[in-house]
């Protein structure tokens, strides 16, 4: 990793609202198509961490390098998807996933074409002309996805995306996005609370502290790929979420 | 007819029959004289006697209710996104746009035919002064109500501020505006007759009603507001017909398809309940 530039560097981002900080001096890499989850507990900052690695807010002071260019407040560099999925009601399906080409540069029927066939190797080819309000919370989900992968930028930032759903579906989801990463090679933050969640799909989980937020534990989730439900009691997965919580717990009582 | 369009169709005629039955009912029950009012059936054969008349005469109102109808909706939908854009053209525009509404607009009328003449000019600014209202109001309010997070998302995918307007904003307004439409669509036919009375020439719906009128003939005077009437809730289901074929995600789980052939799929989705 020392060898070769960091898909992404956060350094020394921080940021205050109204002079109450929410986000301590962060420092963070992910490697080029790593797997890094963000745990912590609610109101910790990893959204105002995530809005500024999406360039949505400029931080107070410190960087964010993509590929080792500055993209520090510059919108549009980054895949984006939040628990809602956000779909506009009035496009299907297909005009969903392709939301990012209407939104820089209008849509061709390249776009199109490639959409349907990223619906299609995903498991959503039957539904290019459905309505979002025709579909269940997960399907929705789905295309969300498809929607942020569409955009083509390699670095996806995933706010708990599967925060809204029901376990069961919630565990579809995470084998599905496993296996469109596995296709795609995409690089992935994730943000959840969940801590089994984020052992069974990361290489590499930050364990962010109380407000403002710090990242105060980092560890390697050392289970083999493709990951397996079985691996939830292996003992690596079990020594993890015992530290992970010990540090959430630990922190949260302090 | 499948089932449910029948239903769509028989059970508002059905409500439109009951209306004329009580009507009748009133007129034959409390032994109403026909110089006092006509019975339904007397109103409708007074509108058949006198339909060459009458016809072009409700073609005359229809018009002055759609040009009026189309520029007031045109004037609010541009008014609402204006004050969208910025604070200080809405605080600018919002008072003079409430300040036109208590304008009675019986009054505001006459000087409005001295100022633009009997034409039809009149009627369709009086017809747009009323549409124009919850248009602007309905459109704002819809502009306003756009989820942050999709815009944020918007801005996130590298949408420019024009891009996200035209992309997020404006297609999210279409629900609104066509709930602005349908109250504007009610009121329409009303802002004409007021512009036909006011300018009272003949050659007008209102001034055939106002002649019947002033020699008893209930009638004609009747058959000519049921005329009117009609005009209003025509007008009314256009909008809705032009609102169903504007926004198909509100009543149909797929995108329509030009052409020949079934649709795609059209099985519910597996999973959760949507």
């Amino acid at each position: 990793m020392a060898a070769t530039t960091p898909k992404l560097v956060v350094e020394g981002a921080s940021r205050a609202f109204d002079g109450a900080p929410a986000l301590a001096p962060t420092t963070l890499a992910v490697a080029a198509g790593e797997f890094v989850s963000l745990v912590g507990p609610s109101g910790c900052g990893k959204s105002t961490l995530f809005n500024v690695v999406s360039g949505l807010l400029e931080p107070d002071a410190g960087r964010v390098l993509l590929d080792g260019a500055d993209v520090t407040g510059r919108p549009g560099a980054v895949g984006y998807m939040l628990q809602k999925d956000l779909l506009a009601p009035w496009r299907t399906v297909l005009g969903n996933i392709v939301l990012g080409a209407a939104l820089t540069r209008g849509v061709t029927a390249a776009d199109r074409a490639e959409a349907a066939a990223l619906a299609e190797r995903h498991g959503l080819g039957g539904y290019l002309d459905h309505y979002p309000h025709a579909l269940s919370g997960g399907m929705r989900q789905r295309v969300a996805l498809l929607r942020t992968l569409a955009t083509g930028r390699d670095l996806l930032l995933l706010d708990e995306p599967f925060g809204a759903l029901d376990a069961q579906t919630r565990l579809g989801m995470q084998r599905w996005l496993l296996e469109v990463r596995d296709q795609t090679g995409s690089t992935v933050l994730f943000i959840t609370h969940d801590v089994d969640e984020a052992i069974f799909l990361s290489d590499r989980i930050l364990v962010m502290g109380p407000r403002p937020g710090a990242i105060v534990d980092e560890l390697a989730v050392d289970l083999p790929r493709p990951r397996t439900l079985a691996m939830a009691t292996d003992p690596t997965a079990v020594e993890a979420k015992r530290r992970i919580l010990a540090t959430l717990h630990g922190e949260a009582a302090a | 007819m499948s089932r449910s369009t029948a239903r769509a169709v028989l059970i508002p005629l059905a409500s439109v029959a009951i209306v004329f039955l009580v009507w009748a009912l009133i007129i034959r029950l409390f032994d109403v004289q026909p110089f006092v009012a006509p019975s339904p059936l007397e109103a409708l054969e007074a509108v058949r006697a006198d339909w060459s008349i009458l016809g072009p005469l409700a073609l005359k109102t229809l018009a002055e209710t759609v040009y009026g109808f189309v520029a007031g909706a045109v004037l609010g939908f541009v008014l609402a996104v204006l004050m969208s854009q910025s604070r200080t053209v809405r605080d600018l525009v919002y008072p003079v746009l409430v300040g036109s509404q208590a304008v009675p607009i019986i009054a505001i009328a006459a000087p409005l035919v001295i100022l633009l003449g009997f034409g039809i000019l009149p009627k369709i600014v009086i017809v747009a002064w009323i549409v124009f209202f919850p248009v602007a109001v309905s459109v704002l309010d819809g502009l306003a109500r756009v989820d942050g997070d999709l815009l944020a998302l918007a801005r996130a995918l590298g949408g420019s501020r024009w891009r996200v307007f035209r992309v997020i904003r404006l297609p999210a307004t279409v629900g609104p505006l066509f709930s602005g439409l349908k109250i504007g669509a009610t009121y329409a036919v009303t802002g004409a007759v007021i512009g036909e009375l006011v300018a009272s020439t003949g050659g007008s719906l209102a001034g055939y009603q106002r002649q019947a009128n002033s020699s008893l003939d209930t009638a004609a005077v009747w058959g000519s507001t049921l005329l009117m009437t009609a005009i209003g809730i025509g007008w009314f289901l256009l909008v809705i017909g032009l609102e169903r074929l504007a926004t198909p995600w509100r009543t149909r789980s797929t995108r329509r398809r030009l052409g020949f052939g079934a649709p795609r799929r059209t099985t519910t989705p597996p999973g959760d309940a949507p």
